[in-house]
């Protein structure tokens, strides 16, 4: 496959390494923490310009890779550096650069070691661009774990009370999928040398391999091992909650926004289609625990006290929407939810921003403790209500657009399982609704410090909110990408 | 022995000789720094030649090979000697280490360990491993003062004379089966119809429980965790690599030399290996002392290398040298951060005197961070293809339970790297302020970072280079 326009510069390569320039320069001028709040903003904003401008100038409708980059790395072995950029990676990048911007912001006033602490955002951009653009199975695990060291710094230096559990929490679950996963890739690797004398890792290549049912699903279960503990799917999602609650800000915009889709984008780009035949026996096992998941997550948020938990728990709700969508393999419903991906991206990101103002006026998350909030802060408090809303699935705002086509698709296919699932939205409505009225409303707590939103945090909430009702009420500029890449991934996904 | 002959050993005879001079001179010019120096300047010296060279022969004395293998590995040993020598430089200041002994012992220890992985008889092996245990015994309690250092290398010289007494044992049945010290004519001798002969099988049995000692093979490790604490921290360092780099790349010719007739010993190799890296990663998880961590990552480490050895021919050769040099750099590296850290009267090793230090001192404490994550296998640091080599060996020669048992122990082990780094950068910092760095130990630690990161980020050409070189 080749590249549709031919650009000169490696674009894909320089939206993945800016980042960690910034990273490098940060740790140079780690004395001033103006200068490394202003290079990490300046990196993560340009990286958001060049796949703005990728964006509009790239004819993102075709099928195929809009970009595509391919270089020898180390022959040894057969590792190829392979990055490419379809539709579905075009949007999830977006979201990608868009969320950090974003996240370089909330943190702007970090006291405790800043420097440090954006260099390490900056090293997770690469890792999240990386695993979203690799094509090379080793490339795409080198991505994959690098988004994982930072992601531990971040939850255990800057974290809350119990950041250190958290911290390492998260990092033995990711890593014992990953391990799997490793396991699997080297094996599909050796099958396939073996068949054909060709040592490599390329997706392409090892996607003609020739396996039986048992080496097929031995190894798909490896992958999704790794992919579903990422995503989280219901019984592999204890660590979530626990990471969300205790990552500062930034950390839960990024694990709730971005870390969360390399585990569904892993599965759509890589597992799915690399066994095709496991994938379809494995597609309801898959609908009922994702529905598991969406219910059951949605129970336990609204059971919780802790504002954060409440959105956390949501988070794998949601998800558990996304990956309903997929196991229903239509087109429709998988167009949808690559599309909630991106909105809950937004959606979620929005509220972890807002509960973080929330906690620094009022320095407490509890439910109980909070309320009122609209008599004091009236233009904070309206933001939240719309990203919850939005949250909740309220048609005209983003979350609606993603989740109406998944169950539209489901429909189609598997009328029972979008019964179900229809109920999903009511307990999201149940739980959204709660927090908004126990925060918002309610007897008023005195806020500490009562000053409403300033520049800055207008600055953060208007491009979000825009978002939000933009993707709510006209998702067509984002669905147009993912219609060609979606329809090659069913067809190569079927056997 | 003829000219030609002396030519062919030039490095070795560099090493040798020069520990000679460094060590009469030194007796008259008591100036520590000045015989570092010269030390460190003859082992590059000895890498350089052994590196550029072109070797007249191809076998010294029916003994030692100058083939390339060997010629890489004494650079990889005379290297890392004088990455002890710049280590210790301010290490030796403070504890008054005596001047020219201290770098002449290095150097004779350079000499024993390129002649042990270059030896190509069993007497040639016996002698290379010998000459540089017995100066590894004076070197590990070099630091008189301390209990600890004369408990340790008294440790070392019981074990290490049990580990003696049973090599030559095992080479004696070698050689009362075969009728010769050579490693071709002794290992085709020993086989029979395609199988060990019973003498030649209880000569290897010996054999193995031997270097199973060196390199600290469960259950042979015992002494590995208290002399590691024991020594200094520099020699701790070329404890954990060189010296078990050479034995294991001194066992790497001889069981492929075994072929196919070697399947009893594989097995034993195999089950040592299980029981290394399992016994090894439990006994590592409640260590609270980062050198005794240290020890017991360098016993699991030590199961990963029988791994590539027992996967064999040339993908197991390949990920065992290479994984050799990346553990090298890693766990030399990690030595050489708790050298820096190190007081006069005592080095800091215990967690609890770590805490917070990771904001005291950025830069070391970051740089053993990148140590043990290399350790722990965790990309883009070398470590990663190093473990990605030896499980993609074991997985394509047929072991893949190990494969499996190697992948569970990495994750396992992921608790022990991490905690000191949790410690390091997560906890409040205690009172203790510790010495600043000096610019010997900064250049060494920075080399070892780069080193792992460019091998990690960009492996390629050093794959390449061990794959030219296997015998």
């Amino acid at each position: 496959m080749t590249p549709d326009t031919p650009i000169q510069l490696p674009f894909l390569s320089l939206l993945l390494w800016l980042p960690l320039a910034g990273t490098l320069l940060c740790l140079i001028w780690r004395k001033s923490p103006n200068a490394c709040r202003w290079l990490a903003l300046g990196s993560t904003t340009l990286v958001l310009v060049i796949s703005v401008a990728l964006a509009f100038s790239l004819h993102s409708g075709s099928g195929g890779w809009l970009l595509y980059e391919d270089v020898s790395w180390i022959e040894a072995y057969g590792i190829r550096y392979t990055l490419g950029m379809d539709g579905i990676s075009l949007l999830l990048i977006l979201l990608t650069a868009f969320l950090q911007v974003i996240a370089v912001l909330i943190s702007w006033d970090m006291r405790h070691h800043p420097a440090l602490f954006f260099a390490l955002v900056l090293v997770l951009e690469t890792g999240i661009i990386g695993v979203f653009l690799a094509l090379d199975l080793v490339l795409f695990y080198l991505f994959w774990e690098l988004m994982l060291i930072p992601m531990f710094f971040l939850i255990g230096v800057w974290g809350h009370d119990r950041r250190v559990y958290a911290a390492v929490k998260f990092f033995f679950f990711t890593l014992a999928g990953s391990l799997l996963l490793l396991l699997a890739l080297i094996s599909l690797y050796l099958v396939h040398g073996e068949q054909t004398g060709n040592y490599t890792f390329a997706l392409a290549a090892l996607k003609q391999t020739e396996l039986s049912f048992s080496q097929e699903m031995l190894f798909y279960l490896c992958f999704m091992a790794a992919f579903a503990v990422k995503v989280p799917l219901f019984p592999f999602h204890t660590w979530l909650p626990d990471a969300h609650t205790e990552a500062p800000a930034a950390g839960s915009v990024d694990l709730a926004g971005l870390l969360l889709k390399t585990g569904v984008y892993g599965m759509i780009r890589f597992a799915f289609p690399l066994f095709p035949l496991a994938a379809q026996k494995s597609l309801p096992v898959l609908a009922v625990l994702a529905l598991i998941g969406l219910f059951y997550a949605a129970w336990v948020a609204y059971l919780q006290f802790d504002i954060k938990r409440i959105v956390a728990y949501s988070s794998i709700s949601h998800l558990g929407f996304v990956i309903l969508g997929l196991a229903a393999w239509t087109q429709t419903s998988w167009e949808g939810s690559v599309l909630l991906m991106i909105n809950h991206g937004v959606t979620t990101g929005a509220l972890f921003v807002m509960i973080a103002m929330i906690r620094q006026r009022t320095e407490t998350r509890e439910v109980d403790l909070l309320g009122g909030l609209w008599k004091t802060q009236p233009n904070l408090s309206a933001f939240f209500l719309l990203f919850c809303l939005a949250s909740l699935g309220l048609p005209g705002l983003a979350n609606f657009a993603g989740e109406f086509l998944i169950l539209i698709g489901v429909f189609k296919v598997h009328p029972v399982w979008g019964g179900i699932a229809v109920g999903g939205v009511l307990f999201a409505a149940a739980y959204m609704l709660r927090l908004v009225q126990e925060t918002i409303w309610g007897p008023s707590c005195e806020p500490l410090h009562r000053q409403d939103l300033n520049g800055r945090e207008w600055l953060i909430l208007v491009p979000l909110a825009l978002l939000v009702i933009w993707l709510g009420c006209y998702p067509l500029p984002a669905l147009e990408p993912l219609r060609e890449p979606v329809r090659m991934l069913l067809l190569g996904g079927h056997p | 022995m003829s000219l030609i002959e002396l030519q062919a050993l030039l490095p070795q005879l560099i090493l040798a000789l020069g520990g000679t001079g460094v060590l009469i001179l030194g007796a008259w010019v008591p100036n520590r720094r000045l015989w570092l120096m010269v030390g460190m300047a003859l082992a590059l010296l000895a890498a350089l030649t052994a590196g550029v060279l072109e070797p007249p022969l191809t076998e010294v004395a029916r003994m030692y090979a100058t083939s390339p293998y060997a010629r890489f590995c004494t650079v990889l040993w005379s290297v890392i000697i004088a990455a002890t020598m710049l280590l210790s430089r301010r290490y030796a200041d403070l504890h008054r280490f005596g001047g020219g002994e201290y770098a002449s012992l290095l150097l004779f220890a350079g000499a024993g360990m390129s002649l042990l992985s270059a030896a190509t008889s069993l007497v040639g092996l016996f002698l290379g491993l010998e000459a540089f245990t017995l100066v590894l015994y004076i070197l590990i309690a070099f630091n008189r003062t301390d209990n600890r250092g004369a408990e340790a290398g008294l440790k070392y010289l019981v074990f290490g004379a049990v580990a003696t007494g049973f090599l030559a044992f095992g080479i004696a049945l070698i050689y009362a089966a075969t009728g010769s010290f050579h490693f071709h004519e002794a290992l085709a001798g020993l086989q029979l119809n395609g199988t060990l002969r019973p003498l030649g099988l209880a000569g290897w049995a010996m054999l193995l429980v031997a270097i199973g000692f060196k390199i600290s093979l469960v259950p042979f490790h015992l002494w590995t965790p208290d002399v590691y604490q024991g020594a200094p921290a520099p020699i701790s360092g070329l404890l954990a690599t060189a010296s078990k780099g050479a034995v294991v790349t001194a066992l790497l010719p001889l069981l492929s030399g075994l072929g196919s007739a070697g399947g009893d010993v594989k097995q034993v190799i195999w089950l040592l290996a299980v029981l290394t890296m399992l016994v090894g990663t439990l006994a590592a998880l409640p260590q609270t002392n980062l050198k005794r961590m240290l020890a017991y990552s360098s016993v699991v480490h030590m199961g990963y290398l029988m791994i590539a050895l027992l996967a064999g021919g040339k993908v197991g050769g390949q990920a065992l040298l290479f994984y050799i040099v990346v553990y090298s750099l890693a766990t030399f590296g990690a030595f050489g951060v708790v050298t820096s850290l190190a007081l006069e009267n005592e080095e800091i090793q215990e967690y609890d005197e770590m805490q917070g230090l990771g904001y005291l001192h950025p830069r070391r404490s970051s740089a053993l961070s990148a140590f043990l994550l290399s350790l722990a296998g965790i990309p883009p640091l070398a470590g990663f293809f190093g473990k990605f080599g030896i499980f993609q060996a074991a997985l394509r020669n047929g072991y893949p339970e190990l494969a499996v048992i190697g992948i569970l122990t990495s994750l396992v082990s992921l608790y022990y790297y991490l905690r000191p780094i949790i410690v390091l950068f997560m906890q409040e910092r205690s009172a203790y302020q510790f010495r600043e760095g000096c610019k010997e130990e900064f250049i060494l630690l920075a080399s070892c970072f780069a080193a792992i990161l460019i091998f990690g980020v960009y492996p390629g050409p050093l794959l390449d280079l061990v794959a030219q070189i296997l015998p």
